[in-house]
């Protein structure tokens, strides 16, 4: 052994996952606590315990992955750079406009978020570009150094320029650019044309604006980082897991920090989408169930599903363009994940006409479920997990959380079965069940709502949670198995060593398909594709590790949403663009239902996702660091058609190849995976259980009578 | 009602609750994704939801409330029609005011009953406010047509499709009366889309629970809905609330101003809305036809219910509309109703105002008085048709809690913008400035939203321009002593012309004509002088209100240089303001 070894990190609100593998295919792991607001702080200590632990130097160290909310709590908490915006003169509102909108229909109260940018620092420049790049109004030099004397008063540390039509001609964006650069030395300045390129005034200048806001912090953040590894003297390379389930640099990502926003979620579905394709499965939906909410994503034909718009800072999402509105737009690639406020730390309470619901508010942390004895007194998901025996009764995380059953029995009882009239049983699997609807809601935002049948997907359930629900989210939509991977809450931090590196980019190109010249758009793609390789080679990647895909936006003249279709490579032919088109069809009804026959289409926008294909697998034997607990059989509560049976309590390394009829519990350091009578368990070839789904007969659905 | 909910499966109630709500919001979807003009695709002006067989609306997509409140009338319409001869494969398609419960004619319903075993058990409902349907002006919301005849297509309560089959006759007098085909043909093909979808996942649900069991529990959600607006009403104190609003004019009369009269009663757990003194239904073509006058009550009273109601209208039983034949809130058939949105808007502006002497903690000052619609028109240089319909909104009044948010649309109409560049992209128009007016608000202890300007310029050879606006003479109103809105204005640039619009009509414009509009601002709730002082500052630091507005309308003095608030000279100001007003209050008492 050359003691060499790779480490990802996956940095949450609560916990800090690490994970370290060795070249050997060993594979150590550690949960730290996290310790916002210096959250390189918490990297380091738990990277200097587990390298110490292990025997391993810090020179050992290759290169540290990881994912990180930096980005996001910046926005959720309004805790960004100082920023302005400049626009073109009569549209510096824009922002604030958003898109009108709001998604409460009957709320004579609704406010939404604050915009980012306050309407002093949104300053307005003389200029404007018309809807084919022409130049109507040339850029006043004078009107941007105007500007300039205001942000330089009020202390700007970020500034965003976004002037409309720069999607089709930048020039007067940078020339903006260089102004404020000569004026401003060392200001964070992002420009529209080189953040997104992109036909739509206020998802552009959302973006850009994001960019600019975190920009600063993230900045600092990696300069903390580094400094903290370089106490440490590691010298391994920094990178970063993107939004779109890519990697990136750490000079990359200071470039373009926006890309990062959903860093941590993206890297979830990177290792369950690694797990599906060793273990065989093509269709996959990735289920990931932590605290205060629950994800859904989908892997079809072994293809991510990505969105390129998306929010950020309204809460949960269930990914829907409908119910758009509660946060910040975001136009950027990021994996598709719908989410839901469900999760083991969700609520249950009952509304204004007793029914029960569950969720979106949390105990999170602090104080936690009823049952951790913190002060806790509304029951959730976990307490009702706990009173149905699902979890351990006495303890969790190998010894480090004590469970207090009697506490969770008494909070469900007064505030749930009494109310009802239920029994105490049946109020916890009311719980359970309820919470499993919202959770539906989420799986069903990106299969049905997408028109994909999910009983055609596997479930990849991980995430602290997950393992427990798994199964009955699974009956409930007929899917017909489950996979619970290795150290199924470890999935995200594992995720990131595998990832690839990606860079992606689009340059809007309006034209109809029926006249359109093949070279022009061989040509865009060429640019593309030189920009991606550049990048891409600069994060020290080799040529033949690059893989390049291509896309296009299409829709039928006169629509104003697109599909994405991907596009062949090399030299594009009229042929090809007729496919294209064909294509676009094929893929408008079976989305939709229906397509438009003869009708004309047209491309939108361009798109290139570029890859270095340096991921490598994590399939070694895994070693949790912390104790481990001998698990005891106990009575499980699986609805009333099955009552209260005493099931098996067993650790993943007791199941074999050979099927095992539920009920059975598998108890592991991070989570509990529950398999309820009547499905079967298994190991396959890569330590995943793979559980066979029966389906429960019409009328008994969610056990519940 | 509720003893008969409690005896319900509560899963089984959460699961189908969940799933009609996901199925009309998947109808939804399908429209965004798939219309074509700006208007559908874009604002969003449509509506997506379920009705039971008996039209009784029983889950509502995220979509615009006077919509939603008006799938019951079409619904009844057609089993009043139909009775005997609704097949599955059937939809069905109407927009007339007057016997099929349309609401004016660009509001093209397509309705497709949904059978389970050859049982009739649903309607899958979906409106969508098409950008033209033929008449006098582009767009066809004319305010000076004087007929319906003149104001386009009228389509009775027809089959679109008989068994799977569909009537292309009607497609093709549709295409043939349109101006521009390719979008209304596009989008009501969005629609048909929708309407399938959502029978396709309700007869999925069928299938899986039972289409017995379904019909039991959605009759349980029109209980609960009902139940809780019972509960709620009867906590609010019996009596009759009256309150009067006004539009400028009309387009025809040249003026006139016209009386919106609302008495509420609340007596137990129901309310009864009248319009005993509202003004007779005038000439021009903006009367509002009983099902939307419905509809706009129906949306205020749930406004007021406050928002946790389930997604059912059960509570619609517990409501009592009545208005008179021949009034401006139930015109006679044949009467024109284009542009009937400015009156719909006033019905619930106007029951919101009543309604916030029962409840004055939850309705807020009023707003902008609804979408100003503009819509626009004729031939591009290379003479292909185009249409481009405007719809600007978004400054509401100040709340008993707080200012009124800017730019958030009235909530009747909860319609999203077009993005500038899509507009300039696909039309020939430039968009010159789309940002809030300065000063333009209520003040108040919480202000209302400033109002917007959004200049637009023609840039075809020539175009017909309709527009609709409000609430220049009589101005969004105040509560709790908060000072009144700000008026809006037309202007039209023409050369080196420019004149003020009246409030309402059609023109023929120029090239290059450039139409600069400002809607009106949102009242204030409360009295500006108790307006804490930082908070005026704040809004002068962020260029929201100006120095010399600050120092009038809330006695606030601030250093036009530095921004800081004088306190001495306005707490100096802020009492000789006050002594002034209890003055004029003692010398009106």
């Amino acid at each position: 052994m050359d003691g060499k070894c790779r480490v990802g990190v996956d940095i949450g609100g609560t916990f800090t996952d690490i994970v370290v593998v060795e070249s050997n295919g060993l594979c150590l792991t550690k949960k730290v606590s996290s310790t916002p607001p210096n959250f390189a702080l918490g990297i380091a200590n738990g990277l200097r315990e587990l390298l110490a632990e292990n025997n391993l130097s810090p020179q050992d160290v290759q290169e540290i992955i990881h994912a990180t909310t930096v980005a996001t709590n910046a926005i959720i908490e309004h805790k960004g750079a100082k920023t302005a915006l400049l626009t073109t003169r009569g549209f510096r509102d824009v922002l604030e406009f958003r898109r009108g909108r709001i998604p409460d229909l009957y709320n004579l109260f609704y406010t939404p978020p604050p915009p980012l940018v306050e309407r002093r620092l949104r300053l307005e420049v003389d200029e404007r570009i018309g809807a084919k790049g022409e130049v109507v109004v040339p850029l006043d030099e004078a009107s941007v150094v105007a500007a300039v004397d205001r942000l330089r008063g009020d202390g700007v540390e970020a500034v965003a320029v976004v002037l409309l039509h720069s999607y089709q001609n930048p020039r007067h964006e940078r020339r903006v650019g260089e102004i404020l650069r000569d004026h401003l030395p060392g200001i964070h300045l992002s420009i529209s044309a080189d953040i997104l390129p992109e036909i739509r005034e206020y998802e552009r200048t959302s973006t850009t604006v994001i960019n600019a806001y975190i920009g600063p912090l993230v900045k600092e953040y990696f300069a903390s980082l580094q400094e903290q590894l370089n106490a440490m003297q590691i010298s391994a390379r920094l990178l970063t897991m993107q939004s779109n389930g890519g990697i990136m640099s750490a000079e990359e990502t200071r470039e373009r920090p926006v890309a990062i926003v959903e860093s941590g979620p993206a890297a979830g579905v990177i290792g369950a989408h690694r797990i599906a394709q060793r273990a065989g499965f093509n269709n996959v939906i990735a289920f990931d169930m932590g605290g205060t909410t629950a994800k859904a994503s989908m892997i079809e034909n072994g293809e991510f599903s990505r969105s390129t718009e998306t929010e950020v800072g309204g809460g949960p999402s269930l990914a829907s363009r409908l119910i758009r509105g509660r946060g910040y737009a975001l136009n950027f690639p990021v994996l598709d994940i719908a989410e839901v406020g469900a999760g083991g730390g969700s609520l249950a309470w009952l509304d204004r006409g007793a029914f029960l619901k569950v969720g979106p508010r949390s105990a999170g942390a602090v104080p936690g479920p009823v049952c951790y004895g913190a002060g806790g007194e509304d029951p959730t998901v976990t307490d009702a997990n706990v009173v149905l025996g699902f979890i351990n009764p006495n303890s969790l995380a190998g010894g480090a959380i004590k469970v207090r059953t009697d506490l969770a029995e008494k909070a469900i009882s007064e505030r749930v079965a009494l109310p009802l009239g239920l029994t105490l049983l049946d109020a916890a699997r009311g719980i359970y069940t309820v919470a499993n609807e919202s959770m539906i809601r989420a799986i069903k935002a990106i299969s049905t709502h997408r028109g994909r049948d999910p009983r055609d997907f596997a479930l990849l359930a991980f995430g602290g949670s997950g393992p427990i629900h798994a199964v009955e989210l699974a009956r409930a939509l007929e899917m017909k198995m489950v996979i619970v991977p290795p150290s199924p809450g470890l999935l995200s931090a594992v995720g990131l060593l595998e990832a690839d590196m990606e860079y992606h980019c689009v340059q809007t190109y309006l034209a109809s398909t029926v006249d359109l010249e093949p070279s022009g758009v061989s040509e865009v793609f060429q640019q593309l594709e030189n920009r991606a390789r550049e990048v891409l080679t600069r994060d020290a990647s080799k040529a033949e590790q690059h893989a390049i895909n291509r896309f296009a936006d299409l829709r039928y003249v006169g629509q104003t949403y697109e599909l994405t279709i991907p596009v062949p490579a090399g030299a594009l032919t009229r042929q090809d663009l007729a496919e294209l088109s064909e294509a676009f069809g094929q893929e408008h009804e079976r989305t939709y239902g229906h397509r438009a026959g003869l009708e004309p289409t047209e491309i939108v926008n361009l798109r290139l996702i570029a890859r270095a294909l340096v991921g490598k697998a994590v399939n070694g034997s895994q070693q949790v660091s912390g104790k481990k607990t001998q698990p005891a059989d106990r009575r499980v509560y699986f609805g009333s058609d099955h009552g209260a049976v005493s099931a098996p309590v067993l650790t993943r390394s007791q199941l074999s190849g050979e099927s095992r009829q539920g009920p059975v519990i598998v108890e592991e350091y991070d989570t509990t995976t529950v398999v309820p009578p009547g499905c079967g368990v298994r190991l396959d070839d890569w330590n995943n259980m793979v559980i066979e789904v029966q389906p429960v007969d019409k009328g008994q659905s969610n056990g519940w009578r | 009602m509720a003893l008969n909910v409690k005896l319900l499966d509560p899963i089984t109630y959460e699961v189908l609750q969940n799933g009609l709500d996901s199925i009309v919001d998947e109808m939804a979807l399908t429209i965004t994704r798939t219309g074509y003009s700006t208007i559908v695709r874009d604002v969003l002006d449509f509506a997506t939801a379920l009705c039971d067989r008996e039209g009784q609306m029983i889950a509502q997509g995220l979509t615009t409330v006077v919509h939603l409140g008006s799938f019951p009338d079409p619904v009844k319409c057609i089993l009043a029609a139909y009775a005997n001869s609704i097949y599955p494969g059937d939809v069905f398609i109407l927009n007339d005011p007057y016997g099929s419960g349309g609401i004016h004619l660009p509001d093209i319903y397509v309705i497709k009953p949904i059978f389970v075993d050859n049982e009739l058990e649903a309607f899958s409902c979906v409106v969508a406010h098409h950008s033209d349907v033929g008449g006098r002006v582009p767009g066809s919301m004319s305010t000076e047509a004087t007929e319906l005849c003149q104001e386009g297509l009228c389509l009775p309560t027809l089959k679109l499709y008989e068994r799977g089959v569909p009537n292309e006759a009607i497609f093709a007098i549709i295409e043939k009366n349109v101006r521009v085909p390719v979008a209304v043909i596009g989008d009501l093909r969005a629609e048909i889309a929708a309407a399938q979808i959502g029978e396709r996942h309700y007869q999925r649900l069928a299938a899986k629970y039972g289409a017995l069991t379904v019909r039991k529990y959605t009759a349980a959600f029109l209980d609960s809905s009902e139940a809780l607006a019972r509960s709620e009403i009867a906590s609010w104190p019996d009596g009759a609330y009256e309150f009067t609003d006004y539009l400028d004019g009309d387009a025809v009369a040249d003026g006139e101003p016209l009386v919106l009269h609302v008495v509420v009663t609340i007596e137990g757990e129901r309310v009864t809305v009248t319009f005993p003194k509202t003004s007779a239904q005038v000439k021009a073509g903006i009367n509002s036809p009983l099902t939307y006058t419905k509809s706009a009550v129906y949306g205020a009273i749930r406004l007021a219910l406050g928002a946790d109601l389930p997604n059912a209208a059960g509570y619609f039983r517990v409501i009592d509309v009545v208005a008179a034949e021949g009034t401006l809130v139930h015109p006679r058939p044949g009467a024109p109703c284009g542009a009937r949105g400015i009156v719909g808007f006033r019905v619930m502006d106007a029951v919101l105002g009543a309604l916030a002497q029962v409840v004055p903690e939850r309705v807020p000052a009023d707003g902008e008085g609804g979408c100003s619609t503009m819509s626009f028109g004729g031939f591009t240089a290379d003479y292909r048709p185009f249409v481009y319909v405007d719809s600007l909104a978004g400054s509401r009044g100040g709340r008993p809690s707080g200012d009124a948010p800017e730019a958030v649309p009235h909530p009747m109409a909860n319609q999203a913008n077009t993005p500038i560049e899509i507009i300039e992209a696909s039309l020939p128009i430039r968009i010159e400035e789309y940002g809030f007016a300065t000063d333009a608000c209520g003040a108040g202890k919480y202000r209302g939203a400033l109002a917007i300007n959004r200049n637009i310029r023609n840039l075809a050879p020539d175009a017909v321009l309709q527009f609709r606006s409000d609430k220049r003479r009589f101005l969004p109103y105040p509560l709790a002593g908060g000072r009144p809105g700000t008026p809006s204005s037309y202007v039209l640039v023409q050369g080196d012309d420019r004149v003020l619009l009246p409030t309402m009509g059609a023109r023929s414009i120029e090239q290059n004509a450039v139409l600069l509009h400002t809607t009106a601002g949102g009242g204030g709730w409360g009295d500006p002088l108790e307006r804490n002082a930082a908070s005026v500052q704040a809004d002068v630091w962020n260029e929201k209100l100006s120095v010399s507005h600050a120092e009038r309308e809330y006695g606030v003095v601030i250093d036009p240089i530095t921004l800081q608030v004088d306190t001495v000279a306005t707490g100096r100001l802020r009492k000789r303001l006050w002594a002034a007003k209890s003055l004029s209050v003692q010398s009106r008492g």
